[in-house]
């Protein structure tokens, strides 16, 4: 063997190497070999034996083309005889393939059929798409405490151990919502409703990321699932149906407020927020925005991220806290939502700053022709810093 | 030297370079018209190179056996085909744009036509032969055209049929005529020795009679339902109180629509309103429906009476102090029909002053609330 060919041998090699030695990596949430639900359960069960079947298969083929490679190279021998056909090892090897096939189809559609077992549903949320967000509202359900519709974003929570039906569709372009370690992937198509059943095992934070290439900003459309105890998601629950209230007079939170009635409410909602003659504030995205929905931001510090959940409101030290928790522990981290002391105010102003800047969006005017003058994310509204520090203010409030 | 192929090539390749510097030089100096005519250039070069390398297809030009051309004997309708195309270009330039494209097609298929018969009659003294070179240039283009062409006279004239008959005298025309293609289709796959005037004589009076009955269907005219429902803009109406449209669709269960996922299905039965939620296993007075996002609800009617679904979407502003109320509603339905309704509310319940409804005029005391979130 030349020493090129040693060369480029070692090289591949390592590449190889490198790319098995990935899947070891400790920190990877969006591992799918690490089921947390039932769901995600059914199909590692699936996929762990066809993987080691089809591992074994591959090691056995590669090992035969290698001996072939080697023990018939040329070598200037002479040609061998030539034959045609050997029925025996031609019908083996088609009915041996065709007999595992067939094997791993019964095991495949069995698992097909359970997955789509929705009869037994304990919850229901609603799963809605757009650029580049997914927006959760969930149904009232009394027997679950959910006197009134509950509306939020980048975070979906969910009751430990309860069967979660999810209604996914869209509002613009196809996405696709997966959280690998509680189920499969499902497409959100607009003017259709597909159904997608989850339960989490442990409470925990369980990430995701949309699986549909969808524009511009699709590889910043992440999403997380955070189940919850049920003592802890009743809580959950109860602060999310309050309304949000007016911060106190002659602070600065209440002059973010003010701030807030002027600019932001064009898209995004607030409940119970009112305008200076008293009457509610109703945010109109259906006006702004192409996809005709904007982040209901009520309780936005009770999410721990923001723009599509691809930044953290956490400061980095109290997001390792409540990120790295314990099962026992992580329901009341997160419930304690976004202190001033935690709060990340360095991504939450450079967002407030010049969003487009931190996440590609079409939100400049200037190119805003296509979509009638709407935006299709947030655009950069031109604030001082002075309304930055007010409206921080303001949205630390929302919790 | 030359061939009377790679001639004709050359010809062609000549005048898009003179066409190209006239264009240039007078017309328009940009470089899109100027690459489009040099690109025609290169390609008839590239086809006469071809013709010269080949000999026009094996065709034995100057052999000593035999001239190399003989006179042109065919008839051609081509000329006069071209001369109509060319009058329905100019007429189609102060008429209408159809009569443009369908003489600049007849001009332009008369003029491939054309060059290509008298190229393949010159190309030997062999009548025979220079028949089969015709036939090798231009079948391959001539078959599917008129095909397509045939097929679409056919598929014409069956619609407008369809479209003056009745609903039902339609349904047994579609299934006797599909019979019968099957039947006669049968017959020449068992039959392959039939004889292929027969053949030929079955499809032509087959075609002729559905292309006559076509013509004598559109002249009379669609049948008076649709005309009616047109005239009404039926198809679109949205008129929530009295049905006023006699020919509101009876079979509304049969549309695409219901099976597109709704959000809900709501029931009458027994002069009570119901709902079920998807994914809810329960009944409710109560539904969720998606902010901004146009979503369906299935009605369904288990009532004797006929009945429609009226959904409340909010007010909107019509002039200064003047409000009125948004109304969206399915069609007027019979017992055990359903029927699909799809809207969008733009605002979350919190932004109407009266909750988002659904109800069934004439019906007191029974309604579903939408919730908006």
């Amino acid at each position: 063997m030349s020493t090129k060919i040693r060369r480029i041998a070692a090289g591949v090699s390592g590449l190889a190497a490198t790319a098995f030695l990935a899947g070891c990596a400790k920190d990877a949430p969006q591992d799918t070999w690490q089921p947390k639900g039932t769901n995600a359960k059914t199909i590692d069960d699936l996929q762990q034996p066809v993987f080691a079947i089809a591992g074994v298969i591959g090691v056995i083929v590669t090992c035969v083309v290698v001996y072939c490679i080697i023990k018939f190279r040329d070598r200037g021998q002479a040609m061998p005889e030539q034959t045609h056909g050997k029925p025996a090892l031609e019908i083996g090897m088609t009915i041996l393939p065709a007999l595992i096939l067939a094997g791993v189809g019964v095991f495949t559609f069995r698992t097909v059929f359970d997955l789509s077992k929705t009869s037994d549903t304990q919850m229901v949320v609603n799963v809605t798409g757009q650029q580049w967000w997914w927006e959760y509202d969930y149904p009232a359900q009394p027997e679950l405490g959910i006197d009134k519709p509950i509306i939020t974003s980048g975070q979906m929570i969910i009751p430990v151990g309860t069967k979660v039906l999810l209604r996914e569709t869209s509002r613009d372009v196809i996405h696709s919502y997966w959280i690998p370690a509680l189920n499969g992937k499902r497409d959100a198509v607009p003017g259709r409703v597909h159904t997608l059943r989850i339960d989490a095992d442990e409470p925990g934070i369980y990430a995701g990321q949309c699986t549909e290439f969808c524009g511009l900003s699709h590889a910043n459309m992440r999403m997380e699932t955070v189940a919850l105890s049920k003592e802890d998601f009743a809580a959950w629950v109860a602060n999310q149906l309050t309304d949000a209230k007016s911060p106190a007079e002659n602070t600065l939170a209440k002059e973010g407020e003010a701030v807030f009635l002027n600019q932001c409410v064009r898209c995004h909602q607030v409940n119970g927020l009112k305008k200076a003659d008293g009457t509610p504030a109703i945010a109109a995205p259906d006006e702004n925005v192409w996809s005709g929905a904007a982040p209901n931001l009520t309780h936005l510090m009770s999410r721990n991220t923001f723009a599509g959940a691809s930044w953290d409101l956490l400061s980095q030290k109290c997001r390792a806290d409540v990120w790295g928790a314990s099962s026992e522990t992580v329901g009341k981290k997160y419930l304690a939502g976004v202190s001033e002391e935690c709060l990340n105010q360095t991504d939450l102003r450079r967002w407030l700053r010049n969003a487009p800047a931190m996440k590609p969006m079409y939100a400049d005017p200037t190119k805003l022709t296509p979509t009638n003058g709407k935006y299709r994310g947030m655009p950069n509204l031109g604030l001082t810093e002075d309304d930055i520090d007010k409206l921080v203010a303001y949205l630390s409030t929302l919790k | 030297m030359f061939t009377p192929g790679s001639k004709l090539f050359l010809g062609l390749t000549g005048f898009s370079i003179a066409v190209c510097v006239i264009y240039v030089a007078l017309v328009d100096n940009s470089v899109g018209g100027a690459v489009a005519l040099l690109s025609i250039a290169a390609a008839t070069a590239l086809l006469a190179g071809l013709s010269l390398f080949n000999r026009d297809g094996e065709v034995a030009v100057g052999a000593a056996d035999a001239p190399a051309s003989a006179e042109q004997l065919t008839a051609s309708l081509w000329p006069l085909i071209a001369t109509v195309g060319f009058v329905g270009v100019v007429a189609g330039l102060i008429t209408h744009p159809i009569v443009f494209f369908l003489g600049l097609i007849a001009l332009l298929a008369a003029g491939v036509e054309w060059l290509i018969q008298s190229w393949s009659e010159g190309a030997s003294s062999d009548k025979v032969y220079n028949a089969s070179l015709r036939g090798r240039m231009l079948h391959p283009i001539e078959f599917p055209v008129l095909a397509l062409v045939g097929l679409g006279i056919v598929i014409l004239s069956f619609s407008r049929v369809m479209l003056a008959v009745s609903r039902d005298a339609g349904a047994i025309i579609f299934i006797i005529a599909g019979a019968v293609v099957l039947f006669v289709g049968s017959i020449f796959a068992l039959k392959p020795n039939l004889k292929k005037t027969l053949v030929v004589g079955i499809c032509v009076v087959s075609a002729v009679g559905v292309a006559a009955s076509g013509i004598a269907a559109a002249t009379n005219g669609k049948r008076t339902d649709l005309v009616v429902a047109n005239e009404e803009d039926h198809f679109s109406h949205k008129e929530c109180g009295e049905e006023v449209d006699e020919h509101f669709d009876h079979l509304s269960e049969g549309t695409i629509s219901l099976r597109s996922n709704p959000v809900a299905t709501v029931e009458l039965r027994d002069g009570k309103l119901t709902a079920r939620e998807l994914g809810l296993d329960k009944v409710t007075q109560t539904i969720t429906f998606p902010r901004s996002n146009s979503a369906t609800i299935i009605f369904r009617n288990k009532d004797n009476e006929e009945a429609r679904l009226t959904a409340f979407l909010g007010t909107k502003a019509v002039q200064d102090g003047v409000v009125e109320e948004v109304l969206d509603c399915t069609q007027m339905i019979g017992k055990d029909h359903e029927q699909a309704l799809t809207f969008k509310i733009a605002k979350p319940s919190m932004a109407s002053d009266k909750p988002y409804t659904l109800t069934v005029p004439g019906l007191e005391g029974q309604s579903i609330e939408i919730m908006v979130p």
